[in-house]
């Protein structure tokens, strides 16, 4: 944004890097920066971290995040915000294991119905949110407090067991690439296409940027809300659905903490929540730094409590750090 | 003559609405407490009747505070981690031993009077939005807290919190009277000082505020101080009620005392509503609670009757909102 003036004068090569990293924006080449120097202190603290096995680890710890970042995304680009994340996650996930129970012909309906479940959630988030007209953090809080109801009222305690084979969603490789995580990229591809690429897509930044003036020149909100909103439970039920293929077993109670989690690589790929810019690259980049993070605290023998610490920190940081920017090109 | 006879009626049909709509809450409390007393026996018996209050009182000390974040156009969701640190600062000391309540009560004031100036420095200072802020400095803290009792607090709760927090005197409970004390202190506080009415208009219109020379960042910041401190006080109560800590005292105070000061009509954008609307607020939904329990329903049951009792009241205040 602020180097936009040098164009004409510079030279070919210098002018290609700074298109580059104009496209890319600032936020991703300050996660790339920061991956790498992660990885450096990795390679430097142990020799365990630098194995393939570790980084396919790395790979197949992010799955889970991946999907609920992708959701969250789109919904806060649109100026919104998703909390029945974990509520959404609780219920799937038992559900799934409850029902499925071992038996392996129950597997793949039971799948389908958890994604539909998960769709049907967020459409009910978004229908709500359109009719009540009040701010997505209270709806969608209100309807994770309902549907964590039901998810226990179902089961208190994980319960039943899915058929054997099923934890190769999570724990398979291919080309040594976990299969969960290239399912999580080829749905971060998508949604980034859709997003860049279609008219759909700029509607969604549309509604961020300025949604009465979305509204306005006739872009049909609502479905766009609908479409988004439904997105995000899509994510949270494959969040759900992969939990249960890297655990075996559902978990109702909740506390999964994918809430504030889905947060903190949106807003680190710079996507800021009052909507209308950024993208998905930046969020999947965030998700990695993230797991990255946890994976060499790991090694240092840092204990999760000292981890939330930072995780916690870290959001403070990066939204005090943008909310500068923007208040200085005002 | 056709006017007059014509204005009557709606005169008076205009007068009962309005009175339903200001008091909605009031006489639905009323209903729902006759309702419960013929409906479900267990519910008139002195001992639950005593129970209720005595469950309400932790709540209400949450929701003063609330009320008052919520009526700048905030959001405090730290305030169920502050209680569960005040909760584990009360078993960290001398139990054997009343004095040692002045220590609690300095620690935890002081760790709430951090945690205030942390989340109002970030809203007004960083611009950050109160939701996110709020959230983080929760995770901080949280982290804080296991970090200090390694995962696994321990101790006794001294004897005078635990009095102040579960007995009562002539069976009004101790906790309740103190949740009177700190409600007339702050319903006075916005009511009848400058600085309550500066809430108010900070809340109904922050441009017009800082016009008339009102400073806004400064009224927010004190209200999310105020909120910690009043977290904090509800915390050391509710361990007082509970007598043994564990890290995650006050769970789910955070959306209960946001639903309860909201189904009290104060608006959440901000300036409207009052701290009285609040704390019945805060009985209804723990009587709602209690019923739910008393006529049966599983203890989980509680979740989905939170979730519906948000929804509705949203869609009721807001009507009100768009009639007025």
């Amino acid at each position: 944004m602020t180097y936009n003036h040098i164009t004409s004068i510079s030279s070919l090569p210098f002018l290609f890097w700074q298109r580059f990293l104009n496209w890319l924006g600032l936020a991703v080449v300050i996660e790339i920066v920061v991956i790498a120097l992660l990885f450096v202190v990795g390679f430097l603290v142990s020799e365990h971290f630098r194995t393939t096995g570790n980084v396919a680890d790395i790979f197949e710890q992010m799955t889970g995040l991946a999907f609920v970042a992708l959701g969250q995304t789109v919904v806060i680009i649109t100026g919104g915000i998703d909390l029945s994340l974990d509520a959404t996650i609780a219920l799937t996930s038992s559900l799934l294991s409850g029902v499925v129970n071992g038996r392996a012909d129950l597997a793949a309906p039971m799948i389908v119905a958890v994604l539909a479940i998960g769709i049907t959630i967020g459409l009910v988030n978004g229908a709500l949110i359109l009719t009540l007209r009040v701010h997505p953090l209270i709806i969608t809080l209100a309807v994770a407090a309902v549907i964590q109801g039901f998810a226990l009222l179902y089961t208190l305690m994980p319960i039943g067991s899915m058929p054997d084979g099923f934890d190769s969603f999570a724990f398979e490789h291919l080309f040594g690439i976990p299969i969960g995580a290239i399912v999580a990229v080829l749905l971060f591809g998508l949604v980034g296409f859709i997003l860049i690429y279609t008219r759909l897509g700029r509607r969604i930044f549309a509604l961020g940027g300025e949604p009465i003036a979305a509204r306005l020149v006739g872009i049909p909100v609502n479905w766009v809300v609908l479409f988004v909103y439904g997105l995000s439970g899509l994510c949270a039920s494959l969040t759900g659905i992969y939990l249960v293929s890297r655990l075996g077993i559902g978990n109702p109670t909740g506390d999964t903490n994918f809430n504030l989690a889905s947060i903190t690589p949106v807003i680190l790929g710079g996507t800021p929540l009052t909507g209308g810019r950024g993208g998905v690259l930046g969020t999947l980049l965030g998700v990695l730094l993230v797991q990255t993070l946890n994976n060499v605290l790991n090694f240092l023998d840092v204990s999760t409590f000292y981890q939330w610490m930072i995780q916690g920190l870290i959001v403070i940081a990066a939204v005090s750090i943008f909310v500068e920017k923007r208040r200085r090109v005002a | 003559m056709s006017t007059t006879v014509l204005a009557k009626p709606k005169l008076v049909s205009h007068r009962v609405s309005r009175v339903v709509e200001r008091n909605g809450l009031l006489l639905f409390c009323l209903l729902l407490t006759a309702g419960a007393a013929i409906f479900a026996p267990g519910f008139r018996s002195p001992n639950n009747l005593q129970n209720v209050l005595t469950n309400a009182a932790p709540l209400g000390v949450v929701v003063l505070g609330q009320c008052l974040v919520i009526l700048v156009r905030g959001f405090d969701l730290s305030v169920a981690s502050v209680m569960a640190t005040a909760a584990v600062v009360a078993t960290s000391f001398d139990y054997s031993t009343d004095w040692s309540v002045i220590p609690i009560l300095a620690v935890s004031l002081v760790m709430a009077l951090v945690v205030g100036s942390v989340n109002g420095y970030l809203v007004t200072q960083r611009r950050v939005s109160p939701f996110l802020a709020t959230l983080a400095v929760m995770i901080v803290l949280q982290g804080i807290r296991f970090a200090w009792t390694k995962g696994a607090p321990s101790g006794r709760v001294p004897e005078l919190i635990r009095m102040i927090g579960s007995q009562a005197i002539h069976s009004v409970p101790i906790n309740l009277i103190l949740l009177v004390i700190l409600a007339v202190f702050v319903g006075v506080m916005l009511e009848r000082t400058a600085f309550g009415r500066k809430i108010y208009m900070v809340g109904g219109n922050p441009r017009a505020a800082e016009l008339v020379g009102v400073n806004v960042n400064w009224i927010t910041f004190l209200c999310y101080v105020l909120s910690a401190i009043l977290a904090a006080l509800g915390g050391l109560v509710l361990v007082g009620y509970v007598g043994s800590v564990d890290n995650w005292v006050g769970r789910g105070y955070e959306l209960n005392s946001i639903i309860a000061t909201v189904m009290g009509g104060v608006s959440l954008s901000g300036g409207r509503g009052s701290v009285f609307g609040a704390l019945v607020g805060a009985f209804v939904l723990t009587e709602i609670f209690n019923i739910a329990l008393l006529l049966g329903f599983p203890v989980q049951f509680q979740w989905v009757v939170k979730g519906v009792v948000i929804l509705l009241a949203v869609a009721v205040y807001l009507r009100a909102d768009r009639s007025r």
